[in-house]
């Protein structure tokens, strides 16, 4: 029995302490000390959206438009995301639907999705978000356990513990730090400088307990498999989103900002 | 804390009351419930997509159907007014109507795609939130293994709720097109504007008859 913790603590790296301060968190999270800093962080929120005013739709508010000074080179990076995603990976992504049933690849998405639980709920912690760092990690454990590996989302069916979005961009916005300027990242996507950053910061923290992290053509491969999963999930939709705009660089653009934006706000998510 | 005061649901039954004879005697009515106003207005749009009549019908008159359901609850005026900015006071009746009628039937066509993949999937109302003429209704729309929170912003006009934009996981319709179009407004002028949304709606129209 101890040899077998052992095991899993050398497996699971610099993040064994992690779950045990998390759970401290959890439940000093109830306490009222936890409501004190969530109100803070309330307060803190930064440019939230208010659909009911006018003055967000005509002078959106920064955390909506974002500089944008590299444009000529963002457009060349997402003609080249375009074709790789119409060329490659939707073939694949198809081709791989069509070996694997549906309900697998949920099952599949969920595993890693799974995975980045202990990184946001790492995330939540930095930010003062104690109720969420909680959330995350209590989810982590039951989709581990009950949910087999984080196969199937039992928290979030049985537990009615909703998924919380953290991540190290939004750590790093909460410190104060701002976005620099839009960057569509090769292959990845729509970014910016500071969220960019973020995302590299939350994968390297993901390999460090990740049960693949033994060398790079296995990460990558693993990574892959993510990407091609996560695409065959959402065949048609990118398509169908383009067909509907004028300039779809500016409409995936903006659909960024504005779902960020959602993302980041948790005003709503403490009831 | 004194919450639990024995006298506060006398307090509050004194304030119900003269809440309602204050409302009596003025005849002024509070804003209608705007949940209550979409909750039958959203019903009657599931029970359309869900009527077997409309699966054979033609795509043409599949859209026709949906947006005359729809035009009794969305103000398509508010919409294009919103979506142009700033340069909308600044044309003509004539081109407002045009952009208006333009721009609603890119929304018919665009989402016509839609119907098919409606199965009965069903609307929960989750909160609202009211401020002056203001109104947002949010709502999940329950699928198979995932909900997609929508929520519909809405402007009372003679005491009926009238929604103008439409925000799907955090992505509101008005804001994205309103981006779009202001490049295009920026770079080509209203001319610009309207004839690229020809040639959109055009487009869509031809895929319409060919599927």
């Amino acid at each position: 029995m101890a040899h077998r913790l052992h095991c899993l603590a050398r497996r699971l790296g610099h993040f064994y302490l992690l779950p045990m301060v998390a759970t401290m968190a959890f439940f000093w999270g109830s306490a009222a000390a936890a409501d004190l800093f969530d109100n803070v962080r309330a307060e803190q929120a930064v440019g939230t959206v208010d659909f009911l005013s006018d003055e967000s739709y005509e002078h959106p508010t920064a955390d909506v438009k974002v500089a944008d000074p590299i444009e000529p080179f963002n457009r060349a990076m997402f003609a080249v995301n375009d074709k790789f995603y119409i060329w490659l990976l939707e073939p694949v992504a198809t081709g791989y639907s069509k070996i694997l049933p549906g309900g697998l690849r949920t099952c599949i998405g969920n595993f890693f999705y799974n995975l980045g639980e202990p990184v946001r709920s790492a995330n939540s912690l930095l930010q003062g978000r104690f109720r969420d760092a909680g959330r995350t990690l209590g989810r982590f454990v039951i989709n581990s356990i009950c949910g087999v590996l984080g196969l199937a989302d039992a928290a979030g069916k049985d537990f009615k513990i909703a998924p919380v979005y953290a991540s190290f961009g939004q750590t790093l916005s909460v410190w104060g730090i701002g976005d620099g300027f839009y960057l569509v990242v090769p292959l990845l996507g729509p970014s910016t400088l500071r969220d960019f950053s973020g995302t590299l910061v939350d994968g390297v923290a993901t390999t460090t307990y990740a049960p693949w992290s033994d060398d790079t053509i296995t990460t990558i491969t693993v990574q892959g498999i993510r990407t091609v999963n996560r695409a065959s999930l959402h065949i048609g939709e990118y398509e169908e989103i383009k067909s509907l705009t004028f300039d779809a660089y500016v409409a995936f653009r903006n659909g960024y900002y504005q779902i960020r934006s959602k993302q980041y706000d948790h005003s709503n998510s403490t009831k | 804390m004194q919450r639990n005061h024995f006298l506060t649901p006398f307090l509050y039954a004194a304030l119900m009351f003269s809440l309602v004879v204050l409302n009596s005697h003025t005849g002024v009515a509070a804003p209608p419930d705007p949940t209550e106003q979409l909750r039958p207005f959203l019903d009657k749009v599931t029970t359309t997509l869900a009527d077997p009549k409309l699966k054979k019908m033609t795509r043409q008159e599949q859209s026709d159907r949906m947006i005359s359901v729809i035009r009794e609850r969305f103000d398509f005026r508010e919409m294009s007014k919103r979506v142009v900015g700033r340069q909308w006071q600044s044309l003509s009746d004539k081109e407002q109507d045009e952009f208006e009628h333009l721009f609603t039937r890119l929304l018919q066509y665009a989402y016509v795609g839609k119907i098919d993949e409606y199965s009965g999937q069903q609307i929960q109302f989750t909160q609202q939130r009211v401020k002056g003429d203001r109104a947002e209704v949010q709502t999940l729309l329950v699928d198979k293994n995932k909900s997609i929170p929508i929520s519909y912003i809405a402007l009372l006009r003679n005491d009926q709720w009238m929604i103008y934009d439409v925000v799907a996981e955090g992505v509101s319709l008005v804001r994205n097109y309103m981006e779009q179009f202001n490049e295009i407004l920026r770079k080509d002028g209203y001319p610009g504007l309207v004839k690229q949304l020809k040639e959109k709606v055009a487009g869509l129209e031809k895929n319409l008859t060919k599927s």
